[in-house]
């Protein structure tokens, strides 16, 4: 049987630990740029469960009961396989299409699910920052307000997604994206007055006020003419509306969206609950990723997952788990170059509250996200420090 | 102070002020009082406070530029604060404290010790440590919702108080020295830092700044509890120099590590302040520059006299209560003035409310009004006298970015244009439309289960009361699926009751059922709205009469002629008429429309 130290052999053998960024992606025309999806998985999903280390004893001491079995599990080499639900992705991992980063974490971990995200959000773990890292990325990739860049796909805005410049379209129905109003009033409430008025937040509103009615539009109209054969699985989280949105020529360039509801926090009786979001998480990421082969937009998006903590090493008495700390994260798409990354947690050496060390800040992930998909060098900006990337590109 | 006195002399040598105010920047120079008008007064209103009906902005306007300032800033003529203090639900008792810091920890504890938050385990049956659990879950419910009555009874405050710049005071430091209810968990102590920033808010920054690096609510959010000597945590003594002081680039690793030092022990019990001598580290220190045995408050002098507070501090005020821009000069006059003030923020207001620079035209109409100042304005200038129940308070301005007692992060909340997005702006709107034709679908959230967790607790709630024993009726709801009958039957029958020490789920929802029989409801009230009688009391002929003093009544800067003349048309397609006056008894419905529309404008954003 394969050890952790097997792993980490091959895994230098493939390259899977170096530190080196990728060729930097060339200069793209207007039109062909390349985007990136950021989708969220919260509550805290269950890392050890969805990439189950079946090759180490230790975690069948830790996970008596909800422990999978190898036989049970999609295996992916003599070490790892995916938790059964995974099938949509293991077919990318089988296409090389997809990352899978071990031993994602931070400094001094929250338990919170507040908190912790808030650090995810900002990238400022144990700190706080205004502006989300998605939010900064768009600054940083468009200096200059425009309608439609970072576009969030949720019931209220991310702290993600905040910006300095930008404003990021937030939008959960499509249909119900418009003004609550008498039809008598609508075309009254759309007009904005377009002249210059030398007062600087005055302009700004009316530009907003202007994109408001552009962007639902742009919106609605995306989503309602958009129509595919592709089967996004149960749930499809919204990244069916991404596809139609790229579908219609959006200039958008981010977007932002999450499982929601705290769905991921599975504190009790979790093995069957567990089994199924990851179903409806990963045939919605293996249906969006063959609908944007479909329509010729493969090689241009890149999808990153991740999650605001791992869960507990052991279970708990309910057979569920408590909230943790360092997971794995996914990037997945065409450009992607798949493989291990990062170096998983040992499941013998836990800290004094019974949780995984990471190996791996997370920053380090969004870094080579941000340099190696969508601008080279911009992730010290973004992220205010300089952060070692992994060749995540291909 | 050696800092100081060097500084100081470096910023008479840079700054050229001609003819100058103080030797300072002629732009704090004070307004002379023949350039005093209306509109003036108007905006001091809406920047010192939340804005005001046109008979409150009358009577300040006939006070003149000193005695208006005065009025507002000193409160020199006006009346004392009589409102009720906050309205306790009775939701705490002894066994709550201290609040372990999370369910495992509970259940830990009272598998350890035999009892936790005052109830011990039962000796037999299954789930033995239920109650416990029930507990838990009652508590983080209960100080969540009577947190949200604390957020309503502040923001009925800064509505009715005769002295709103103490409200608006308390909103600048809760988003200065920003502190969750989402951490803390304790509504109490949510209310006793309220209460400080009202109390101590518009007194003197090194008071309030030491009440504050001692106050249990910000202790809790910045782990003081961990912070001990020999394990310093370094929370806090990161953000008080980062976030509420200094601001980055002024300090290094090393200092934070040193003052975190300073700070072990420092606790709380209950709701006070507690030093623990054994947990403090009393070995020298050395920060910024200097060595000693150094203490939390010997911290906060060092801090206090370090020169980039003064213009950390100012310039966050000044971004506050005047404008975004702010020239580097400018910015080392303010400093330069809160420190002859040493930090008293009363005289520093005043200073600031009566320049040149505060009544400038690049300052007037041209900050975009927060959510809660959006909301609570909107209620001053229609002259509303208590707070509606409906729409809800908290769920309307946390829909549009800012719950108060749940800001983002430690970091506060991001103002001007931040504040507004393409949806963001809708839903601006759409507060306007539920203001004047009310919203009858409307579920108040502190009754009926909604977000997070409310479809999970609604859920077990109706299998129990089928008949469902706890294993199954706390079955996981899959997110966005709806539970109908025929399918929860047959998952019913496969499942048996299991043993188990507790179960967290129905925990949960007993923690609810637990939590709404002991807080207060909001009262649910809608706004009380006649803009008939307002528009008759002011005899408006025309319906471009109405829409002119609409637009004076309630905007900071004036519409375009066309958009005007546009409002006044669609006014009088509702009215059916030119004459206003003519159709008096049915007025109601159209001047709704009208203000629908009026405050639904991307320039009602700016105060």
């Amino acid at each position: 049987m394969s050890t952790r130290r097997d792993f980490l052999k091959r895994g230098a053998a493939v390259g899977a630990l170096a530190v080196t960024a990728g060729a930097p992606p060339r200069l793209r025309a207007a039109g062909d740029e390349r985007i990136l999806v950021v989708f969220e998985l919260s509550g805290g999903n269950d890392g050890l469960n969805t990439i189950v280390p079946f090759g180490d004893d230790a975690y069948y001491r830790l996970r008596p009961t909800i422990g999978l079995a190898r036989d049970d599990l999609l295996v992916l080499d003599e070490h790892f396989g995916m938790n059964p639900g995974l099938a949509g992705m293991h077919r990318l991992w089988d296409d090389g299409r997809l990352a899978i980063v071990h031993g994602c974490g931070y400094d001094n971990p929250s338990y919170s699910h507040f908190t912790s995200m808030a650090y995810w959000h900002t990238a400022a773990p144990n700190s706080g920052d205004t502006y989300g890292w998605v939010g900064r990325l768009a600054d940083a990739l468009a200096p200059e307000p425009s309608t439609n860049f970072l576009i969030n796909i949720d019931g209220a805005q991310s702290l993600a997604v905040t910006s300095r410049v930008h404003t990021p379209v937030v939008f959960d129905d499509p249909e119900r994206f418009q003004r609550l109003a008498l039809p008598r009033e609508r075309a009254l409430l759309e007009h904005v007055a377009g002249a210059p008025t030398g007062n600087a937040a005055r302009d700004y509103l009316n530009m907003v006020a202007a994109s408001a009615n552009e962007a639902s539009t742009q919106v609605r109209e995306a989503c309602r003419d958009y129509a595919t054969p592709v089967d996004y699985g149960l749930l499809p989280a919204q990244l069916d509306k991404v596809a139609a949105c790229i579908h219609a020529g959006l200039p958008t360039r981010l977007y932002y969206l999450a499982f929601r509801n705290n769905a991921f926090d599975t504190h009790v009786q979790q093995r069957d609950l567990h089994q199924r979001l990851l179903t409806y998480a990963s045939d919605a990421v293996a249906g969006f990723l063959a609908d944007l082969e479909r329509i010729g937009a493969a090689d241009r998006v890149a999808v990153l997952m991740f999650s605001e903590f791992g869960r507990r090493a052991g279970e708990n008495t309910n057979r569920g788990t408590d909230h943790g700390t360092a997971n794995v994260m996914f990037v997945a798409g065409k450009g992607v170059r798949g493989g291990h990354y990062g170096m998983p947690p040992d499941l013998t050496d836990l800290d004094d509250t019974d949780n995984l060390r990471h190996t791996v800040d997370f920053r380090r992930v969004y870094a080579s996200a941000i340099d190696g998909w969508m601008q080279p060098g911009a992730s010290e900006t973004v992220l205010k420090g300089r952060f070692e990337t992994f060749p995540l590109f291909a | 102070m050696r800092y100081l006195v060097l500084w100081g002399m470096a910023l008479l040598l840079a700054v050229v002020a001609p003819g100058g105010y103080a030797g300072v920047d002629e732009r704090l120079a004070p307004l002379a009082e023949s350039d005093w008008t209306r509109a003036h007064a108007a905006h001091l209103l809406e920047r010192a406070g939340f804005g005001g009906t046109p008979r409150e902005v009358d009577r300040l306007a006939a006070l003149g530029p000193r005695a208006a300032v005065r009025y507002l800033v000193n409160f020199d003529g006006a009346p004392p604060v009589t409102l009720p203090p906050f309205e306790h639900s009775g939701i705490f008792d002894e066994g709550l404290d201290p609040f372990p810091p999370s369910r495992p920890a509970t259940t830990k504890l009272a598998t350890e010790t035999g009892a936790a938050l005052g109830i011990a385990v039962r000796s037999g049956g299954n789930r033995p440590l239920q109650p416990i659990v029930n507990k838990f879950f009652y508590w983080l419910r209960a100080s969540r919702l009577e947190t949200d009555r604390v957020a309503q009874w502040w923001a009925d405050r800064m509505l009715r108080s005769p002295r709103p710049l103490q409200e608006k005071m308390a909103l600048f430091w809760h988003g200065h020295f920003a502190t969750s209810e989402d951490k803390v968990r304790d509504y109490r102590k949510m209310l006793q830092q309220l209460e400080l920033f009202q109390r101590a808010g518009l007194g003197n920054f090194r008071t309030l700044l030491i009440a504050v690096a001692q106050d249990p609510a910000m202790l809790a959010y910045l782990d003081a509890g961990v912070n001990v000597k020999g394990s310093p945590n370094e929370n806090f003594a990161r953000e008080i120099m980062e976030l509420f002081t200094m601001g980055v680039g002024n300090y290094s690793e090393h200092d934070i590590r040193e003052a975190a030092r300073a700070f072990t022990g420092w606790n709380f019990v209950g709701t006070e302040f507690h030093v623990d001598p054994a947990k403090h580290d009393d070995e020298p220190k050395t920060f910024l520059g200097e060595t000693g045995d150094f203490d939390g408050v010997d911290v906060i002098d060092r801090i206090l006299a370090h020169p980039a507070t003064p213009a950390f501090v100012a310039a966050k005020l000044y971004r506050f209560f005047v404008r975004e821009e702010l020239d580097p000069a400018l910015e080392a006059a303010l400093a330069q003035r809160l420190v002859e003030l040493d930090y008293e923020l009363t005289p520093f207001l005043e200073m600031l409310f009566l320049s040149r620079d505060f009544h400038a035209g690049a300052a007037r109409g041209t900050r975009i009004k927060s959510p809660v100042e959006f909301v609570v304005s909107t209620y001053r200038k229609l002259g509303l006298d208590d707070l509606p129940g409906a729409p809800d308070f908290n769920l309307v301005t946390g829909a549009l970015g800012q719950r108060l007692m749940h800001p983002p992060t430690v970091a506060g909340w991001s103002y001007g244009r931040s504040w507004i997005t393409p949806s963001l702006l809708i839903e601006r709107g759409n507060f306007a439309l539920d203001l004047v034709f009310p919203d009858i679908e409307f579920i108040p959230e502190d009754r009926y289960p909604v977000y997070p967790t409310g479809d999970e607790i609604r859920a077990v709630h109706r299998r129990l009361r089928a008949g469902a024993d706890i294993t199954t009726a706390t079955r996981p709801v899959e997110a966005d699926m709806a539970t109908d009958g025929e399918t929860m039957m047959t998952a019913m029958s496969n499942q048996v009751d299991h043993e188990e020490a507790f179960n967290t789920r129905y925990g949960s929802y007993r923690g609810w059922q637990m939590a709404i029989e002991r807080v207060k409801p909001i009262e649910r009230d809608l706004p009380r709205i006649d803009l008939a009688q307002m528009v008759l009391s002011a005899e408006l002929a025309t319906p471009r009469a109405v829409v002119d003093y609409f637009v004076a009544r309630f905007f900071s800067v004036p519409l375009d002629e066309p958009t005007c003349q546009m409002l006044a048309d669609a006014f009088a397609r509702e009215l059916g008429s030119d004459d206003v006056l003519a159709n008096a008894s049915s007025l109601e419905e159209p001047l709704r429309v009208l203000l629908h529309l009026v405050l639904s404008r991307p320039e009602y954003q700016l105060g």
